[in-house]
C-alpha cells in the first residue's frame, strides 16, 4: 500500500518543525530608510500594476483606501529641531502570519516561496485578518469599483480586478513571478536568477531604496543587503517573522 | 370530439407556417450581434495576445526628459517602467512618470474638433471635421500674412524642446510672425541667467549628485519638483549609500521642509528671500580662510567684505556659528556642491541670489569635477528654444499686446495660462480681447475653454518628438518619443496640425513634410550623416546587441504608424545590463548608444548604403530609445570675469504687501502630484497622499502648529487667505515644519475646467499673487506675496489617509547615528517559534 506510506510520509514531513520555513524560494524585500525619500513613486507603481481602484474622495474619508504599498510618516521634534521620517509599509509576508491563522475559510495562506498568498474566490469577508494583522496592511473591498472609461483600458491582464466583499493586500508582484518561474522552468528547468524578478514598486523606486530577491540564494542582493548592522524589522517583538527588511535611517551624521 | 375539416385543417397549417417564418424573422432582427470571444484571429504583427510589447519613448510628463519604457498588451498601454538604458532615469520613475497613462486614457479628453457656439466660456461646443477646423485656421492665417499682419499671429505652447523647436520655429516664420511663446510656470529663468552672468553660458548645468559628499540645497527641493527629481533620487541614494567614498551629507536650507528638506541630514530654516545672503557669508567665509587660492581673491575678498556671518545672521535668522560651520564643512568636503532653487530663486532677489549660490561652486573648487557642477556641451537640437520661454514680464506684455489689439490670432498649446498666471496679470481679461483662440490642448483646460476652436492634439503617448535632455546629464544624450499605441480619438499630432496649417496658409513656407515622424527622420538623418563620418566614436555594446536580436522578429516597418520595437526580452536584458552599468558608473550607461557599425560593415559601398543604413540606425534608436556619447568634455579652467566679481551682491527680498497688515508670507508651492495643476485631471495624483501631509484630494494652508494655537485654529478650520491682489479660501493644517512667520499651500488644485477629477476642487494658490518679479530676469517672484489669515468660522472636509503622526515610542521607524557599529544584528534569517516534535 505504497500510497499510504507516501501519504504518511507527507504527513510525517508537513509536521516536522521547520517545515514552514524552508520555502523553494524565499522573496524577501529589504528598504533601506536611509534612501528612501517617501516620494510616493511606489505607490503609484504598485496601483497601475495591481489594478488597485480609484475609490474616491469619499471612500477615502471613511478610511476605506486602497493602498497596497503606501508611506507612513513620522514626526519627530518641534519647529526647528523636527524631522520627517518616511517607511513604506506593505504587506510584510510574514512567515508566522497572524492572519493566516485567523482566516476562516483558509483564503490566506503561505504558498511554496514563502508568499502570504490570497485566494479571492475563498474570501467570505469576515475581515478578521485586517484585524489582526499588525502592520495593518490588508484591505478590504467595501464596493464594487469602477472606472471610468476607457481609463479600464489601462488595467493589467495579468492581475484579476477585485470585487466587492474581498480582502486584499499585496502579494510581492506574484504575477511577475510567476512570469519569471515560468521562463526559467522553459529554460531547462533552471532557478530564477537574482536580479530577474522585480515588483513595480521596487522597480521604479528613484532612490534604489529597495531591493528584492531570494534570501535562500546567499549570493543574492537581498542577502547581502540582510546582513548589514542596520537591517531590523518593523514590530519585531511580535515574533511575526517578516519577509520585508528594512535599514535603520542614519541620522545624527551633522559636521 | 371537434372537427376539422380539410380547409380548416390547411388555414391552420399556412397560419402556423407563416407564422412561425415571420417569428423566424422577428428573431433575427432583434437578436445581438456576432460577437467573436477571440478579438484578433489575425492579430497586427507585432502583438500576439497575452505576450507584452515595449515600446521605448520619453515621458513628457515634466520637463526632465527621463526615457520609458511603456508595456502594451494588445495595442494597450498597461504600464509605464524607466527606460534602463536612458542616463536620465536609468530604469526608474516618479508616481507622476508612472500616471501618464492616465493622460491617455483619460475620460476628460478632448475627443474631436470642435467649434464654440455660444459666447466664450459657455461651453456650447460643436463638434467638426479636422478639413472644416483646419480651413478655418489656416484661411484666417493666410488672409493675416497676405495683408502683412502676420506678426498678430501668436503660438503659444508649453515649453518644447529637440528637434520639435525647429518644426515651431518654423510654423511662425512661415505664416509671417515671430511670436513663438513658450510657457512654463517652473521654468528656471533665474538659474540659466545667474550662469549666465557668471560663466558667460545661459545653460543649465549638470549637478553630480551621485558622487557628491556634501550638498548644500537653498531651497531647492531636488527629490519632488525641482529639474530632474528622477535623476536626483538616483544620484541621492548612490551618494548616500551606494558610493565608495562614504556617506553623502545633505543639507537643506529652505523655510518650509520640503521632499528633500525631509530627506536631508541637517533642514536649516531661513527667512524668505535670504537663500542668497547666506551663500555670500559662506562665500565671505571660504575667502577670508584662505581656503580659495585663485588669483581673483582679493577681487572676491573685497566684494564679500560686506557679508559677514554675523550680518547675516541677522537677515537670515541662522545662527553665525551655523553659517561658519556650513563654510568651513563645505570647503573641506571633497567635492562638495551648492544649489539654488525654487525657494531661493522665486524672489525679487532671485537671479543675484542663485548667483551667489552658484559661486560657492567655484569658490569651493567644484565646477567641473565628479561630484559638482558640471557643465553641459551645447545641445545638439533645439538651441534657441530657451529664449523663447517667456518669463512673467514677457506674459505680461503679451497680455498688453493682446489688450492692444496687437494679437489677431491666439494658437494655444498644451499651456494653460489662464490657471497658471496670477489673476492679477489680467491675462484673462487680455485673451478676451483676442479675435481668434484656436486650442491645440487635449484636454479642456481654462484657457482652452476660452477657446473658439479646439484642435485636439494626441497625446504624448500617442505623438512623435524628440528629446535632449535638459538640464543635460554632462554629455551629449538624446531620444526619440514614439507612439505607443494608435490614437484613441479623432486627434491629430501637434506637428502634424501645424505643418498642415502652414502649408495650407502659405504653401511656400517650406513646412512640407507629410508627417511629423517624416520631419523627425529628415532631421536625424542630419544627425546621423554628420556622425556617421565617424561612427568609431560611438560605442555598440551588449545592451544595442540584445535588443537588436531580441527585436529582430517583431521589426516592424518604420515608415507605418506602428514604429518597430523593441521585444519584451530586450527589455529585460537591458534593464540587467543596465542597471549592473549604472551601479558603477553613472556615465557608463550612456554606452548604450544606437551604433551603425554593423551596417557600415555589411555593406562598404558608400553611395548604396546611405539610406538602408539610415533606415537601421532610425530603426535601432527607436529601439534603444536613447542617443548620445559616453564621454565627459573636460570643459578646462573656468575664470569668472573681474567686472563680474563687482557686481555679486544679494539685496534684501522685497514683498508685497506691509509685514503689519499682511503678517505672514505665502509660500505657493509645486507638489510632485499634480506639479503646476497639469496633474489635476488624474486620479492616481488625486489619490497618491501628499508626500508631507497625506492629504488626498483638496488643497489646505500649512502653518506653523504654535502660530495655528495663538490664532486659535485646528486642522480642517476654514480660513481666508487674503493677500493684496485676492483672497482664496482653505483649510488649515498644522505642518511642523515651516516657519511661525510663513504660510505655504499647494499649487495645482482649484481648477473650474479640466475634468472630472480637477474641476471645483480646492483653490489656487497662484490666483492671489501679486506680480512681483525677479529684478533681472523677469520671472515671477512667487515667494513673495504676503497674506493675512481671516478665520470664516467654518470648517472644512480635508481628507488624510495617514493615522497618527508620531511613532509614540513603537519602532515602527529606527535610526541609527553615524558610523555606530553596536547594533547587534538579528538573526533575521531564522523563526524563532519552534514546535516541540509530537
Amino acid at each position: 500500500m505504497s500510497f499510504i506510506d507516501d501519504f504518511l510520509a507527507s504527513w510525517r514531513e508537513y509536521r516536522e518543525p521547520g517545515y514552514y520555513d524552508s520555502f523553494d524560494y524565499h522573496w524577501t524585500m529589504t528598504v533601506d530608510l536611509d534612501r528612501c525619500t517617501g516620494c510616493g513613486a511606489c505607490v503609484t507603481a504598485c496601483q497601475a500594476e495591481n489594478n488597485i481602484p480609484i475609490v474616491g474622495e469619499d471612500a477615502l474619508a471613511r478610511g476605506r483606501e486602497m493602498q497596497w504599498i503606501r508611506i507612513e510618516k513620522y514626526w519627530e521634534g518641534d519647529f526647528p529641531d523636527v524631522k520627517l521620517r518616511f517607511i513604506p509599509m506593505l504587506c510584510q509576508h510574514c512567515d508566522a502570519a497572524p492572519c493566516e491563522t485567523v482566516c476562516p475559510v483558509s483564503a490566506t495562506y503561505h504558498n511554496q516561496d514563502g508568499l502570504n498568498a490570497q485566494v479571492y474566490n475563498r474570501c467570505i469577508g469576515t475581515r478578521s485578518c485586517a484585524v489582526y494583522c499588525p502592520y495593518e496592511v490588508r484591505y478590504f473591498n467595501y464596493n464594487n469599483h469602477h472606472w471610468d472609461a476607457p481609463l479600464e483600458q489601462q488595467l493589467n491582464p495579468d492581475v484579476s480586478v477585485r470585487e466587492k466583499g474581498v480582502m486584499e493586500k499585496c502579494s510581492f508582484c506574484i504575477q511577475r513571478i510567476r512570469q519569471a518561474k515560468d521562463v526559467a522552468k522553459d529554460e531547462g528547468g533552471r532557478r530564477v536568477q537574482d536580479g530577474e524578478v522585480q515588483p513595480a514598486c521596487v522597480q521604479t523606486c528613484p532612490t534604489e531604496a529597495m531591493a528584492f530577491g531570494d534570501r535562500n540564494d546567499p549570493e543574492s542582493q537581498v542577502s547581502q543587503i540582510m546582513s548589514d548592522e542596520r537591517a531590523y524589522h518593523v514590530l519585531e517583538d511580535l515574533n511575526t517573522a517578516p519577509s520585508v527588511v528594512y535599514l535603520r535611517k542614519v541620522e545624527g551624521d551633522v559636521v | 370530439m371537434a372537427s376539422i375539416d380539410r380547409r380548416d385543417f390547411l388555414k391552420l397549417v399556412g397560419a402556423g407556417g407563416v407564422g412561425t417564418g415571420a417569428g423566424f424573422m422577428l428573431r433575427e432582427a432583434i437578436k445581438h450581434p456576432v460577437e467573436n470571444l477571440v478579438p484578433y484571429p489575425t492579430p497586427p504583427e507585432d502583438f500576439s495576445p497575452g505576450i507584452a510589447t515595449w515600446y521605448n519613448t520619453v515621458c513628457s510628463m515634466c520637463s526632465a526628459g527621463c526615457g520609458i519604457s511603456v508595456r502594451t498588451l494588445e495595442g494597450r498601454a498597461k504600464k509605464i517602467e524607466g527606460n534602463p538604458s536612458h542616463p536620465v532615469s536609468q530604469g526608474r520613475l516618479c508616481a507622476r512618470g508612472q500616471a501618464g497613462l492616465q493622460v491617455l486614457y483619460n475620460p476628460d479628453r478632448v475627443t474631436t474638433p470642435l467649434r464654440q457656439t455660444g459666447e466664450r466660456g459657455s461651453g456650447d461646443w460643436l463638434p467638426l471635421t479636422w478639413t472644416e477646423g483646419l480651413a478655418q485656421l489656416s484661411g484666417r492665417l493666410g488672409e493675416l500674412r497676405t495683408n502683412g499682419q502676420g506678426d498678430s499671429v501668436c503660438l503659444l505652447s508649453a515649453g518644447v524642446g529637440g528637434h520639435m523647436h525647429g518644426l515651431f520655429e518654423q510654423f511662425v516664420t512661415s505664416v509671417g510672425s515671430d511670436r513663438l511663446v513658450y510657457y512654463d510656470y517652473d521654468h528656471p529663468h533665474e538659474l540659466m541667467a545667474a550662469m549666465n552672468r557668471l560663466f558667460g553660458a545661459a545653460q543649465l548645468p549638470y549637478f553630480d549628485l551621485g558622487n557628491t559628499h556634501y550638498l548644500v540645497s537653498f531651497g531647492a527641493d531636488y527629490l519632488g519638483t525641482w529639474l530632474s527629481p528622477v535623476h536626483h533620487g538616483l544620484g541621492f541614494g548612490r551618494s548616500r549609500q551606494g558610493g565608495d567614498g562614504g556617506r553623502g551629507r545633505f543639507v537643506q536650507i529652505e523655510p518650509r521642509m520640503t521632499v528633500s528638506g525631509a530627506a536631508a541630514d541637517e533642514w536649516i530654516p531661513a527667512n524668505p528671500g535670504t537663500e542668497g545672503i547666506l551663500a555670500l557669508a559662506m562665500a565671505n567665509r571660504i575667502v577670508s580662510q584662505g581656503v580659495y587660492q585663485g588669483e581673483d581673491s582679493d577681487a572676491w575678498a573685497a566684494a564679500l567684505a560686506p557679508y559677514s556671518a554675523d550680518a547675516a545672521a541677522e537677515q537670515t535668522g541662522i545662527a553665525a556659528e551655523t553659517i561658519t560651520r556650513l563654510a568651513d564643512t563645505f570647503a573641506e568636503s571633497r567635492p562638495s556642491l551648492a544649489i539654488g532653487g525654487d525657494g531661493a530663486a522665486r524672489h525679487s532677489n532671485g537671479t543675484s541670489a542663485l548667483t551667489a549660490i552658484t559661486a560657492l561652486n567655484y569658490l569651493a573648487g567644484n565646477l567641473g569635477v565628479e561630484g559638482g557642477l558640471i557643465f553641459n556641451p551645447e545641445p545638439v537640437a533645439g538651441q534657441g528654444a530657451a529664449a523663447r520661454h517667456a518669463s512673467h514680464r514677457s506674459m505680461l506684455a503679451l497680455a498688453d499686446d493682446a489688450r492692444q489689439g496687437r494679437i489677431q490670432v491666439l494658437i494655444v498649446n498644451q499651456t494653460n495660462p489662464v490657471f497658471s498666471l496670477p489673476a492679477a496679470s489680467g491675462i484673462r481679461e487680455a485673451l478676451a480681447e483676442i479675435p481668434l483662440i484656436v486650442s491645440l490642448s487635449s484636454f479642456m483646460d481654462e484657457t482652452t475653454a476660452m477657446a473658439d476652436l479646439v484642435l485636439p492634439s494626441h497625446t504624448w503617448l500617442e505623438s512623435w518628438g524628440d528629446n535632449f535632455p535638459e538640464p543635460g546629464v554632462g554629455f551629449r544624450a538624446g531620444a526619440i518619443s514614439q507612439p505607443v499605441v494608435s490614437p484613441l480619438y479623432d486627434t491629430r499630432d501637434t506637428g502634424d496640425t501645424l505643418m498642415m496649417v502652414a502649408s495650407a496658409a502659405n504653401p511656400d513656407g517650406g513646412l512640407s513634410w507629410a508627417s511629423t515622424e517624416e520631419y523627425l527622420r529628415d532631421r536625424w538623418r542630419g544627425i546621423f550623416e554628420s556622425d556617421g563620418a565617424a561612427p568609431e566614436e560611438d560605442a555598440a555594446t551588449d545592451v544595442q546587441d540584445d535588443a537588436a536580436d531580441a527585436a529582430q522578429g517583431a521589426q516592424a516597418d518604420a515608415a507605418e504608424d506602428v514604429p518597430a520595437v523593441a521585444a519584451e526580452g530586450a527589455q529585460a536584458d537591458a534593464a540587467e545590463d543596465a542597471q549592473v552599468d549604472a551601479a558603477e558608473d553613472s556615465t557608463a550607461v550612456a554606452e548604450s548608444v544606437p551604433a551603425e557599425d554593423a551596417a557600415v560593415a555589411a555593406d562598404p559601398d558608400p553611395a548604396g548604403w546611405m539610406p538602408d543604413a539610415f533606415d537601421e540606425f532610425w530603426n535601432s534608436l527607436l529601439r534603444a530609445g536613447v542617443w548620445g556619447e559616453n564621454t565627459r568634455a573636460d570643459p578646462g579652467p573656468v575664470t569668472v570675469d573681474a567686472s563680474v566679481i563687482d557686481t555679486i551682491g544679494v539685496d534684501a527680498p522685497e514683498f508685497a504687501g506691509s509685514s503689519e497688515s499682511y503678517p505672514f508670507i505665502l509660500q505657493p508651492y509645486l507638489t510632485e502630484t499634480m506639479h503646476d495643476g497639469s496633474g489635476a485631471n488624474l486620479p492616481w495624483m488625486q489619490e497618491l497622499p501628499d508626500p508631507l501631509t497625506s492629504v488626498v484630494y483638496g488643497s489646505w494652508l500649512e502653518i506653523n502648529p504654535a502660530t495655528a494655537e495663538e490664532m486659535g485654529l485646528r486642522d480642517g478650520d476654514l480660513v481666508d487667505i487674503e493677500s493684496p491682489s485676492g483672497t482664496i479660501s482653505a483649510p488649515v493644517l498644522t505642518y511642523p515644519g515651516i516657519m511661525p512667520n510663513v504660510v505655504a499651500m499647494p499649487i495645482g488644485q482649484g481648477h473650474t475646467e479640466y475634468g472630472r477629477y480637477a474641476a471645483g476642487r480646492g483653490s489656487n494658490p497662484i490666483e492671489i499673487l501679486a506680480s512681483q518679479m525677479d529684478a533681472e530676469t523677469g520671472g515671477l517672484a512667487w515667494n513673495a506675496t504676503r497674506v493675512r489669515l481671516n478665520p470664516t468660522g467654518r470648517r472644512a472636509n480635508l481628507v488624510r489617509t495617514s493615522g497618527l503622526s508620531r511613532d509614540l515610542g513603537r519602532g515602527i521607524i529606527q535610526t541609527t547615528a553615524s558610523g555606530e557599529e553596536e547594533h547587534a544584528s538579528t538573526n533575521l534569517r531564522s523563526i524563532p517559534i519552534t514546535v516541540e516534535p509530537a
